[in-house]
């Protein structure tokens, strides 16, 4: 039996959104399915890794529980070289070999590439977006150049550093006065809508920069869309990548799909007198009630902005559409959907055990034709050094 | 070592207690389940112990014997320290060992006497009460025989006779003797009409409930493969069945022509026997089936009536246009009856639809024979789907045709499902070659824990499926 371990958690703001990610659309079905043997392997806040079989209850990292268990628990470390081994010490060191990695660490280190390359070099196979594509998914500034290089739309904006934000805050508050109102203000390189602000004024920039250069050292300030319909769309495969069902989140013409409405318990935005439920489940029509020409042109572009990317295994589109003039602009990219976006592929006729076994056959395909590249090259360099 | 551990768990006795209940408690069944359980902590999966008199007895009989086991081998231990005798410490390991067996063993004992001297008096005491209540009644009363179909023959009859008359009828699968005597014995003596379910285990039970109950119709739903353990040849399964013809004449009792077994034994033209074209005067045409329901038009005396039923699949036809008779003869009238139809829904377990998470999932469960099966799989072919998907653990009860049986199903499984899921047992491999020499070009899953592919089907389906699950074995078949 194949051995996959799910790596997850991180010291990551969303630290608690893998865990979900992890247990509820990794782990599960995975055990369901008998064909392999599932080991959790859990980062905590403090950057400390730990692998023990009461990490996949949910309810123990819902209470006090966690912190119980990783008292106890030995850390482990990583062994790399033709592949990856999980070492745990003790009284008698045991080793495990993995055969498969499972990502499931969102935002910082684990969705922006470093997991990516740190097992790019260990040579096991892994699932998702590779380092490359991870790299650049998760940079909102260096993604939107590379899929507007593909003729694809994007709003206009203009990428401020932390570091250059903090010697001439004025320049680039003046540099935004180009843009047209209300204008968004993201961290560059944050997933889940965290510290994002929407501004309808000039002199709300500054309060926006603040929080978002609280969470990350580089931002970008963008033109809102008019007459805004936000559309998701999950795409799955290697070279031949197939979308999900086009998705459209419900959300007030003046407001914009946040971490709340996305994640939070009975979140979901009031449209009239009607509550949305189900937190992200629960908050979008799927698929979404647009017309036929526009639905395939989203779809379209979701496919050419994650081939354009080079995405590997799985990835979320977020488009953003002029409802006027039916324009499709490239939002930004999610190289490891919350939860696999497990609740759309299953409407589009992949269950979840499907789901995960499709993720692990991509994977395996991308390691096989990575390993018949040859990485090695001879020359006379040293010689004449 | 696990077997070990589960002996000497506190709740042994409950485990042995259920063990028996579920067995029906059969000697041989208890036996052959005592002895091939690894591990007895894990042997209540699907059900719980129902706390009957009889079982609440049992379970404190094998408590106090269970207690005075481990006062002798605590005993033995002392006075072989106290004394440093080998021989008490020898006796004590002796009984630490045997007293399981001991305790599992001598139930039965306790089981027999208390049939004897209890059960088996108590129960004829409410037979002879019942039968001589029963002949006072003035309802006309229907009896139900048959190896599959008869539950829900029952539960149609009394939706549709409902209409107009005032009907009651043997509760859930109370089909013995004792149960259908329970059933007589709190009549108000009211009713217009009383259905009971013969249900047959051994040679003579049906004779025993005709001579209970008393019946003016008798309906045979259908002779297939089913108890052969119990009745050691097909001849006297349909024997007993037929004990209800014997009692009432050919005249009065409806037969399903659609039963190959049946249909063997009609001679010349039975008006009675039913099929889906009719039965008795009625023809059907115009059949149509999805998974809402199945519909058709009956003709009789020049007229046509059309019926729609939410039950799913056309082998509901005959049973429902001999339901339609009956309530014909009993005086309902064509508006009644089609009301009547109307009102019938699948029942619990018995193709009975819900959506989960877009996909359809038909549970089948309390379908346990072949006929049955076959029909579930000619609907699953006709349904509009993603993907079908097939989910059984196989039949009990086949006895020695259980592997040629099996293998048939799984021909036939082949060409009805694009994903197949067997629960592993004994059925598997017989199933699973079927299924392989059908040409089954789909995915075959083989499961090995059932109770958590249930409670977790939400993981293997998707918008667009259609999941057909047959058949459901008790603790005491796995």
């Amino acid at each position: 039996m194949k051995k996959v371990a799910v790596i997850f958690g991180g010291q990551s703001t969303e630290h608690d959104i893998s865990i979900i990610t992890a247990l509820s659309a990794i782990i599960r079905p995975l055990r369901l399915r008998k064909q392999y043997e599932v080991i959790p392997v859990y980062i905590s806040k403090t950057g400390t890794w730990y692998s023990e079989p009461e990490l996949t209850d949910v309810l123990t990292f819902q209470t006090s529980r966690i912190d119980e268990i990783l008292q106890k628990a030995k850390p482990i470390w990583l062994e790399m070289g033709n592949g990856l081994t999980l070492v745990k010490g003790g009284l008698k060191t045991t080793k495990t070999r993995i055969d498969i990695v499972f990502p499931a660490m969102h935002g910082t280190n684990g969705e922006d590439g470093a997991l990516m390359g740190l097992l790019q070099m260990s040579g096991v196979t892994y699932v998702g977006c590779d380092l490359r594509s991870s790299v650049i998914a998760m940079d909102k500034a260096l993604s939107k150049v590379v899929v507007q290089t593909a003729g694809i739309d994007v709003a206009k904006s203009i990428h401020i550093s932390k570091r250059e934000y903090q010697k001439k805050p004025n320049y680039f508050i003046d540099l935004a006065k180009a843009l047209s109102l209300p204008l968004f203000v993201k961290p560059t390189h944050l997933g889940s809508s965290i510290g994002i602000s929407r501004n309808s004024s000039y002199d709300e920039l500054t309060n926006a920069l603040e929080v978002a250069l609280h969470y990350d050292d580089a931002a970008l300030i963008e033109e809102a869309i008019p007459n805004l319909i936000e559309l998701t769309v999950p795409v799955m495969g290697n070279d031949m990548p197939r979308a999900g069902l086009v998705e459209k989140p419900r959300t007030d013409p003046d407001e914009f799909f946040d971490f709340s409405t996305k994640y939070m318990n009975q979140g979901g935005k009031k449209i009239g007198t009607q509550k949305t439920s189900q937190g992200s489940q629960g908050y979008s029509e799927l698929p979404a009630n647009i017309t036929k020409e526009l639905y395939a042109r989203a779809e379209k572009t979701a496919l050419a902005v994650y081939t354009a990317l080079g995405c590997m295994g799985t990835a979320r589109v977020d488009l953003l559409v002029d409802s006027k003039t039916d324009t499709v602009y490239f939002n930004e990219i999610n190289p490891l959907p919350g939860s696999l976006y497990a609740h759309n592929w299953r409407q589009a006729g992949v269950a979840p055990v499907q789901l995960v076994e499709e993720l692990i056959e991509l994977a395996i395909e991308r390691h096989a034709a990575h390993q018949e590249l040859d990485h090695s090259f001879s020359s006379n360099f040293l010689r004449q050094f | 070592m696990r077997r070990f551990l589960g002996y000497w768990s506190w709740r042994y006795p409950t485990y042995i207690t259920y063990m028996l209940q579920a067995s029906e408690y059969k000697p041989a069944a208890y036996i052959a389940w005592w002895l091939r359980t690894s591990d007895f902590r894990y042997v209540m999966k699907r059900r719980i112990l129902d706390s009957t008199t009889k079982a609440t007895l049992i379970r404190i009989a094998l408590r106090l014997l269970y207690m005075v086991g481990i006062f002798a081998i605590c005993y033995s231990l002392y006075v072989s320290i106290s004394s440093r005798n080998l021989a008490w410490l020898l006796l004590g390991l002796l009984l630490f060992v045997v007293w399981p067996l001991v305790t599992a063993f001598s139930v039965l004992g306790l089981v027999w006497l208390g049939e004897v001297l209890i059960q088996r008096p108590k129960e004829r005491a409410i037979q002879s009460r019942a039968a001589a209540r029963s002949a006072t009644l003035s309802a006309r009363k229907i009896a139900i025989a048959g190896s599959y179909g008869k539950t829900s023959m029952k539960e149609m009859l009394q939706t549709i006779l409902s209409v107009k008359l005032n009907v009651r009828a043997t509760p859930g699968n109370k089909n013995t003797l004792a149960g259908n005597s329970f059933f007589i014995q709190n009549l108000l003596g009211d009713e217009d009409v009383l259905v009971f379910e013969f249900g047959e285990s051994y040679v003579g039970d049906i004779a025993a409930l005709c001579q209970l109950v008393q019946p003016q119709i008798g309906i045979i739903t259908g002779i297939t493969e089913a108890h052969l353990d119990t009745f050691d040849s097909q001849e006297n399964l349909v024997g007993t069945i037929y004990e209800l013809s014997d009692y009432l004449g050919e005249a009065h009792v409806y037969k399903n022509a659609d039963s190959d077994y049946i249909r063997e034994h009609i001679v010349g033209h039975d008006r009675l026997a039913y099929s889906h074209t009719g039965v008795n005067g009625w023809t059907v045409t115009d059949i149509h089936t999805s998974l809402q329901g199945v519909s058709f038009i009956a003709h009789r005396d020049g007229r046509s009536l059309p019926l729609v039923s939410g039950l799913i699949g056309a082998h509901h036809v005959g049973p429902l246009i001999t339901c339609v008779d009956i309530a014909h003869r009993l005086g309902l009238n064509d508006e009644e009856i089609a009301t009547g139809v109307a009102r019938t829904k699948p029942f619990e377990h018995r193709m009975q639809t819900y959506i989960l998470h877009g996909a359809t999932i038909i549970d089948d469960t309390y379908n346990g024979n072949p006929v049955g099966i076959r029909s579930g799989l000619s609907v699953l072919r006709t349904v509009e789907a993603r993907r079908r998907i097939y989910v059984t653990p196989g039949l009990v009860g086949l006895g020695e045709k259980s592997d040629t049986i099996h293998e048939a199903i799984g021909r036939e499984i082949a060409r009805s499902a694009d994903v197949v899921v067997l629960m592993k047992n004994s059925t598997t491999d017989a199933l699973r070659r079927g299924v392989e020499r059908g040409g089954f070009k789909g995915r075959l899953i083989l499961v090995g824990e059932p109770l958590e592919f249930y409670q977790n089907i939400d993981q293997f389906v998707a918008a667009g499926d259609v999941v057909l699950m047959q058949n459901d074995w008790t603790d005491n078949y796995t």
